[in-house]
């Protein structure tokens, strides 16, 4: 055992913090959450320079070709800066064209994620808001060559600057998990338009309509019919990159609220020596360190191609409560000034509420979680 | 013991739900949770209009003496605030009505008494409170703006931050360091401060979900009538511990509550997922369980703060308890109610948020009564201090 990051995951981070402290300002985070975009395309570009879409794309289609975990190391880093965008809706839906994907689909597409010249996100939620089999209604119907889509989805992450939609349709009636199809779509195809949803977090849900979108049968990722597990696959590695991701913010919430406490003075000695804040703050770390190794260990087994559904659940179950209190409680322990839009604190805790509903939720985890431990 | 209200009791509180209900009728689509009312025109001019209605049946001098006008008693207060909870209906000025007036009462002269309390009770003069300052939050006492006596005048100079609706107020009531070689807590005075005065400059903050209910207040040589004071001169501490005493007290929130719970469960049982209701999912069933035994504690933890406040037998401690109870409360109903609702909990009022965004609402406003109104921090000690008896910080 060796629970150290590597070399190259230590250089890794130590670039994507310095390259995100300078590029990734809270001003221009806060100028992306106002805009409709949501999106900096120079931001985009400059990320593409070194590599980042391309981390997990192997070295063959030109990317770098690195680890599950040595993007949750970059992941990290993300969160805890922030960095708002594509990236994550882009990265999740590179898994199952890894995955699935025919080498036409992989030649045709995974260069240009690499390059940083496409965007892509998943469409999965509809009306229901469940990540369940039985609540995908958008309907593929086969017409001659092609298959004509049609329905309704809803938080798409980024989908109005996306330039490929996965799309998870119903092609079969049959059993929920039975008739599940993945279509790759180009976003502009006739028939598809997109409306950006008001969120906590002003992170760019969108509801994506599609009103008879014909699409090519070669645009099947995997296989007609055949599509939940690819579903199910993308859903786990999203949920442990999401931790990730959160784990960084936590630990920014608790640097935040620690440096404060020294500095804010009240009854004449800096808050940080009330010990009913100090213990709180205690709490707060553990809470962050024993969810940081959660994450860890469901990232390392994902990334070992070990069968990790139910620590995977584990850790998103927890972390997704874990960011929500300690953001609440950094907000608490600076009192007025971090109820403040002014201040980044906020910035944190309201991603808390998206981090918290993307890929499960908490009661969604904590169901697979009871199955896994043998609950009947 | 009784808990039960008299027949007239059940009569006046009946009065009070049908005007709330009525009320209601008029109420914009965009009052949306409790400081929306500061925010946008239409619902500040619905909140005057309420104040106008409450006025006219006299319900913003519950519990005045009558040579003030007054009418009813303590116990028609909290009916009143219950029925207004209930419906969200705005119109009692937290700060004129509820804090300041049963502060003149008790500490103002006769003259400050005949002067500002009518138009209180005309739902005329809106209040805010200018307290809090970048250095001085819970320690209020090291605060540093000034007022200093020339002639019949205070000239105020200085900075009070976090002041709610201080854009919207026609008056504001304050403390200012009066004597600058005074010990603490015998060196500020209790000011009441018209806001049109020249010199005042009111900016307001962004809250974090980016509504504007409070403000940064700048002073720069403000002139105000010396006989505009409240208390002793140099004595204004004692003033601003008996109005914080008539800080809210809580009933309105859990009655907001309550009603967002019945709204919760209506809409567990209308909303299918996986063509089930919610209603039927066991953990939804144990969490809204859950919150409705902790309302129904704060409602009753309320009734005996309100009890002892009308045989003017104040506890500290009960008082304290509530105030981190029901708050607390607040910050774990928002979290359940969010839980439940899914992807769908983060979406802003909107045509695809559920009941009009009120639970992504709950979401920011939880911490307005966590930190306001003396932290649940500051509370905990009072009542491990002055409460329990325990030994204090030093
Ligand atoms: C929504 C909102 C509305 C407000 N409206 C008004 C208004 O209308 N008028 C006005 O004047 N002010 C208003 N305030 C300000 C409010 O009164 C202060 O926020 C409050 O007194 C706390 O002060 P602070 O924010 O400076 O926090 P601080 O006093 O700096 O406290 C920071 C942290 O330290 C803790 N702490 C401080 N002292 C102790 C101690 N002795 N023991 C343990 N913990 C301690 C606090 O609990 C908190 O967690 C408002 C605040 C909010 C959030």
């Amino acid at each position: 055992m060796d629970l150290r990051f590597t070399e190259e995951q230590e250089i890794l981070k130590q670039s994507a913090r310095d390259f995100l402290a300078t590029e990734c300002p809270k001003t221009l985070v806060r100028e992306l959450e106002r805009s409709e975009k949501g999106h900096s395309p120079e931001l985009w570009q400059k990320m593409a320079g070194l590599g980042w879409m391309g981390l997990i794309v192997p070295e063959e289609y030109d990317g770098i070709g690195y680890t599950f975990q040595d993007l949750t190391v970059l992941l990290e880093e993300m969160g805890r800066n922030i960095l708002p965008g594509p990236f994550l809706a882009t990265v999740t839906s590179t898994f199952p064209i890894l995955e699935a994907g025919s080498e036409e689909q992989k030649k045709d597409l995974l260069p240009k994620i690499a390059q940083g010249e496409i965007i892509l996100t998943t469409a999965l939620l509809e009306e229901d808001g469940v990540f369940d089999a039985a609540s995908i209604r958008v309907n593929a119907a086969p017409k001659g060559d092609d298959f004509v889509i049609n329905g309704t989805k809803l938080f798409v992450d980024m989908a109005h600057v996306a330039d490929h939609i996965i799309c998870v349709t119903r092609t079969n009636e049959g059993a929920p998990e039975k008739g599940i199809t993945l279509f790759i779509i180009d976003a502009s195809t006739p028939g598809i338009s997109c409306e950006v949803m008001p969120t906590t977090a002003n992170d760019k849900l969108c509801e994506v309509r599609f009103e008879n979108v014909t699409v090519p049968r070669k645009n099947i990722l995997g296989k007609l019919d055949e599509g939940w597990p690819i579903v199910e696959n993308l859903l786990r590695k999203g949920a442990i990159s999401r931790c990730v991701e959160s784990i960084g913010a936590i630990q920014t919430c608790i640097d935040m609220t620690v440096a404060y406490a020294k500095e804010r003075v009240q009854y004449d000695r800096p808050i940080g020596a009330f010990q009913a804040l100090q213990h709180k703050m205690a709490d707060m770390w553990t809470a962050m360190e024993t969810g940081r190794y959660l994450a860890y260990e469901a990232a390392w087994m994902e990334s070992s191609g070990l069968p990790c559904a139910k620590e995977a659940s584990m850790a998103k179950a927890y972390v997704n409560e874990v960011y929500r209190d300690v953001s609440k409680w950094a907000i608490r322990l600076h009192g007025a000034i971090a109820t403040s839009d002014d201040h980044d604190i906020p910035l944190f805790y309201r991603r808390s509420k998206a981090a918290d509903t993307a890929f499960g939720s908490t009661d969604f985890h904590r169901e697979i979680v009871a199955q896994k431990i043998g609950l009947g | 013991m009784d808990f039960s209200l008299t027949d007239e009791q059940k009569s006046r509180s009946r009065e009070f739900n049908d005007t709330c209900n009525e009320l209601n009728k008029k109420r914009p689509k965009s009052l949306v949770g409790f400081e929306a009312i500061y925010e946008l025109d239409e619902c500040w001019e619905y909140n005057l209009y309420c104040a106008r209605e409450f006025a006219k049946k006299g319900w913003l001098a519950l519990g005045w003496p009558p040579e003030y006008d007054g009418k009813g008693d303590m116990m028609d207060r909290v009916l009143f605030a219950e029925a207004r909870g209930y419906y969200g209906t705005p119109g009692v000025d937290i700060f004129g009505v509820q804090m300041l007036a049963p502060t003149l009462l008790q500490a103002a002269s006769e003259e400050i008494k005949r002067e500002f309390l009518p138009p209180i009770a005309r739902g005329e003069a809106m209040w805010c409170e200018l307290w809090s300052e970048p250095n001085a939050g819970s320690d209020l006492a090291t605060l540093a703006a000034t007022a200093i006596k020339k002639g019949d005048e205070y000239i105020i100079n200085g900075q009070k931050t976090w002041n709610t609706g201080a854009h919207r107020a026609d008056w504001g009531f304050g403390v200012f360091k009066t004597d600058p070689e005074a010990r603490k807590h015998h060196n500020m005075t209790f000011l009441l401060l018209d806001m049109k005065t020249p010199g005042i400059t009111v900016r307001p903050i962004e809250y974090l979900d980016g509504s504007a209910p409070y403000c940064e207040v700048y002073f720069d040589d403000v002139h105000v009538p010396a006989r505009n004071i409240v208390g002793q001169e140099h004595e204004g501490w004692s003033v601003v511990n008996l109005l914080a005493g008539f800080e809210r007290s809580g009933i309105n929130e859990i009655m907001s509550m309550m009603r967002g719970l019945e709204e919760m469960v209506a809409f567990c049982n209308e909303t299918k997922r996986n063509g089930k209701p919610l209603s039927k999912d066991p953990v939804i069933r144990n969490r809204l369980a859950q919150l409705a035994c902790e309302l129904e504690a704060a409602r009753a933890l309320a009734y005996r703060v309100a009890d002892l406040q009308n045989r003017n037998e104040m506890s500290l401690m009960d008082a304290s308890a509530g105030k981190i109870f029901f708050s607390e409360l607040g910050e774990r109903f928002a979290f359940v109610a969010g839980d439940i609702l899914g992807p769908y909990g983060q979406i802003r009022t909107s045509r695809w948020a559920p009941q009009n965004g009120q639970w992504e609402k709950m979401f920011h406003e939880h911490f307005i009564t966590t930190i306001s109104m003396g932290t649940n921090e500051i509370q905990r000690n009072i009542i491990a201090w002055y409460g329990l008896g325990l030994p204090r910080m030093r």
